[in-house]
This record gives structure tokens, C-alpha cells and sequence, in this order.
């Protein structure tokens, strides 16, 4: 029996990032993180930033950082529609990690001033924090 | 007969008119070519972006609710257009062509039946569309700066969310936007789109999706396909999709998944336009440059050539002056 597959597409305003027949996906939406297989129910959901996982059908993994956006799961397909997204091969995580730490510094700098700065900076701290997250994954898996 | 030295100053000024010309049809091709890359890149996203909004405003439809900004209003007394321009001229028709086909459609408007009321509010981008105002005196309600390099989406958010806002505050009962649609590096069509409501009807209308050129790698089925596919009960799809279609799950809920998700949508067909009219403004300049260019070319080939006859006819005058004289002298 073939294997139950999803086509899986993920795009950002810039790019296509990946497009492929895949088995299944771990997103992290706003309520939590799930995973979907294939014949999944349609659903709608918003994305927090975080990573993505992705299970190709050689059972190979593919890591990708994500800094927000949505997800529409269809019968046998599943779209991502993010911000921005990178493939954790893409990361360079030294930079990645920097720019978190600065922002977190400047952060702490301007804690009691702006609040619209401080939710800015807060969200940019997630995001590098994702894609760190998102190499470390990718590092694991491939044994690195 | 104009003397020589009038005709060779005529002859540099257009030559270094020409330098000019050609700098410009240089520069505007390759910002074209930047222009039509980052179109297409965006138009994956916002082909399936609206593919999403109208699987959601189907599967909303029936349960009753209709996101605000889905949902049409009864009658139309005030329209918002945003106007998508250039900054400079040298352009050839570009902006006289968007301005007069948003004339026109206004115009049009105001000849249906009694809606002469219909008042139209300008959101300009770009510095020329100002003249919208000097010549037809429509109202201008705002204008923002346009970058004459535009990559991110960023830079519509404040226009979006100015539309939107006023869109449900009630300011304004349709939102327009007027671009110009880039079709190839010889052909730009403006257009006017409707933005809000979002309006589910006109898929096969919508700014993701536009133009015949194969070059620019175009899929106009996207929108449909996926609707057969999803949507509709089509006999190539099994009947088990029948009764999946509408029990979409909105994670955390749908009324905050299409808060979030319809501004998004609004965002990116208004970046989608304004890379449209990019890529158009600077092919149409091209265009503009090459013909002056080309003007330029013949009309010094002409000057050259009375420039000849002139030195020539003097000279023979000359000549036969000389010999005149010493015909005379003899």
C-alpha cells in the first residue's frame, strides 16, 4: 500500500521556501504546538514563532525556523503561509544568537520608556530565539 | 540658410539630450528587471493567500458570520481609492493612464442611475498622482511616500491600516485601489481593484493573479483549481471531500484567525500592487527613454545633414565669389 502523503508548501512574501510531498508536519501554532498527518480535518490556525519539522517520505527531517504567519491544512495538502521562514541550513546561528542578545540588552535598556519598542523588541527576541532553536534541532537530528 | 555654427550648437545639445535619455532607458531597465523579480516572487504568496481567505469566507458563510470585512454594505456614498503613481515623470503615459482610467470609472459611477452622490476620497502613493487633484479637483484624504525601491512588505502597513481602519469606521463604504498592471516589458494595463470588502466573487479578478506572459511565469488556474478541488462537489474529486469542506477547524477561533488573517490579505494585495505598478513604472520610463532615444538618433541625423548642405552652399558661395572677382580682375 503507498504511503498516505501531504503536499506541503511553504511560502513567505519573498520566496517559496519549500515545496514538497511530505508525511507529516510539527507546527507551533498560537495554541500549542501540533502536528499534522495526513487525511487531517481542515483547519485554520494562527502561527507563533517557532520551528517546523517537517517528515519527507525518505523519512528524512527538515528544519525551518518561522517568525509568524498562518496555516491552512486541506485534505492532502497543508500551506504555510509565514512572515518569514528559513531552512535551519540557511540559519548561521552565531549571527542569530547575537542579534537575540543584542536585542535583549537593548531591551533591558529601554524596559520603563516605550512600550511599542519593547513589544518590538520582545517579538524580535522570539523570532531569534526560534531560529536558534531551529538550527539546534536540525543540528541534533543530523548528529552534528 | 541658418549659419553653420547655429546648426553644430543645436546638434550638441541634443546629442548630450540624447547621453541623458540613453543613462535613463540603462537605468530603468535594470530596475525593471529587480522590479519584475521581486513581482513574482510575491505573487506565490499572494495567489495563495487569497486561495485561503476564500476557502475561510465559503466556510464562515455558512454558518451566518460574516467577518466585517467580508461583508458588503447596502449602499455606496463614499469610496476611498488608493492611487498608485510615480514619483517622477519621464515616463511616457504611465501616470496619465491611471489617472484618466480612475476619472473615467468615477465618471461612470456618477452616470449610473442616481448615484451622483457617490464622493471619492484620493489616498495617493507616489508624488504624481497629486494631479488628480489639479485637474479633476477629486479630494485628496492622504499621501504617503513612496520608495522608489520597494522589498518589503512593511511599507504598505501604514496605508492598509489606514483603509482598514477607516473602511470600518465607516469613512469609507468600498475601497479601491488603482495600479497599473504589469503585463510585459511592452504592455501595462491600469486597473482598478476592488480591496474591501474582500469580495469573494471577483477570485478571477484579483491582483495575485494577472496578465498572459509566459515570462513572468503566470498561473491564472491557481484560484480556480484549488476551488474545484476544495470547494465545489466536482465529479473528478471522491465523495468523501463533500462533506469535509465546511467543517473547517479555526484554531484558536475564527472570528481571531480572520482578524489576523484578512488585514494580512489586504497587506498583500496592496504590496502585490504597488510591485505591479513598480515593475510597469519602469518599463513604461523605458519605454519613454528608448523613444526619445530614438527621436534623438534621427534628429540629429537630419541636423547633420543640413548641417552639411549649409557648410556646403557656404562655401560654394564663397567660391563663386573668388572667382568673381578675379573674373572682375582680369
Amino acid at each position: 500500500m503507498p504511503k498516505k502523503t501531504i503536499k506541503f508548501e511553504i511560502v513567505t512574501p519573498e520566496r517559496v521556501v519549500l515545496k514538497e510531498t511530505i508525511t507529516q508536519v510539527t507546527v507551533p501554532t498560537r495554541a500549542g504546538e501540533i502536528t499534522v498527518l495526513p487525511k487531517h480535518i481542515p483547519l485554520v490556525s494562527i502561527l507563533k514563532p517557532g520551528v517546523i519539522e517537517v517528515k519527507k517520505e525518505d523519512d528524512t527531517l527538515e528544519v525551518m525556523s518561522v517568525s509568524g504567519g498562518f496555516i491552512e491544512v486541506l485534505r492532502d495538502k497543508v500551506v504555510v503561509l509565514a512572515d518569514t521562514a528559513e531552512r535551519a541550513e540557511e540559519i548561521d546561528v552565531d549571527r542569530a544568537e547575537e542579534a537575540r542578545k543584542r536585542a535583549e540588552e537593548t531591551k533591558k535598556n529601554i524596559i520603563h520608556k516605550d512600550d511599542v519598542r519593547f513589544a518590538d523588541l520582545s517579538a524580535k527576541i522570539e523570532v531569534e530565539l526560534a531560529r536558534t532553536k531551529a538550527v539546534k534541532r536540525w543540528k541534533k537530528i543530523k548528529n552534528i | 540658410m541658418a549659419n553653420t555654427k547655429e546648426i553644430q550648437s543645436r546638434i550638441k545639445s541634443v546629442k548630450s539630450t540624447q547621453k541623458v535619455t540613453k543613462a535613463m532607458e540603462m537605468v530603468a531597465a535594470s530596475k525593471m528587471r529587480k522590479a519584475i523579480e521581486a513581482v513574482l516572487k510575491t505573487r506565490t504568496y499572494a495567489n495563495l493567500s487569497w486561495g485561503t481567505v476564500l476557502n475561510l469566507s465559503n466556510a464562515v458563510n455558512n454558518n451566518g458570520q460574516l467577518h466585517p470585512l467580508l461583508a458588503k454594505k447596502e449602499k455606496i456614498k463614499r469610496v476611498g481609492i488608493v492611487l498608485i503613481s510615480s514619483n517622477r515623470g519621464l515616463c511616457g503615459g504611465y501616470n496619465v493612464n491611471i489617472i484618466n482610467k480612475v476619472h473615467k470609472s468615477i465618471q461612470k459611477h456618477h452616470h449610473k442611475g442616481k448615484l451622483s452622490e457617490v464622493e471619492a476620497d484620493f489616498i495617493l502613493l507616489g508624488k504624481k498622482g497629486a494631479a488628480v487633484n489639479t485637474y479633476f479637483n477629486y479630494n485628496i484624504a492622504a499621501e504617503f511616500p513612496k520608495l522608489d525601491a520597494i522589498n518589503e512588505l512593511r511599507e504598505v502597513v501604514p496605508v492598509a491600516k489606514m483603509v482598514i481602519q477607516d473602511y470600518l469606521s465607516g469613512k469609507y463604504d468600498k475601497v479601491m485601489v488603482a495600479f497599473t498592471d504589469f503585463v510585459s516589458a511592452s504592455k501595462q494595463i491600469p486597473r482598478i481593484k476592488q480591496l474591501l470588502p474582500v469580495d469573494i466573487e471577483s477570485d478571477k479578478e484579483e491582483l495575485g493573479i494577472v496578465g498572459g506572459d509566459t515570462r513572468v511565469g503566470i498561473d491564472k488556474n491557481l484560484v480556480s483549481e484549488k476551488q474545484d478541488k476544495y470547494l465545489s462537489g466536482s465529479p473528478s474529486v471522491d465523495a468523501e471531500l463533500e462533506n469535509y469542506r465546511y467543517n473547517y477547524i479555526f484554531e484558536p477561533n475564527a472570528k481571531e484567525v480572520l482578524d489576523e488573517m484578512v488585514p494580512r490579505l489586504v497587506e498583500v494585495q496592496l504590496y502585490q500592487a504597488l510591485l505591479e505598478s513598480n515593475a510597469s513604472e519602469h518599463s513604461a520610463r523605458m519605454q519613454a527613454m528608448h523613444k526619445a532615444n530614438d527621436a534623438a538618433k534621427d534628429l540629429v541625423d537630419e541636423l547633420t545633414l543640413y548641417f552639411n548642405k549649409t557648410r556646403q552652399a557656404s562655401i560654394t558661395a564663397e567660391i563663386a565669389e573668388i572667382s568673381a572677382g578675379a573674373n572682375a580682375l582680369r
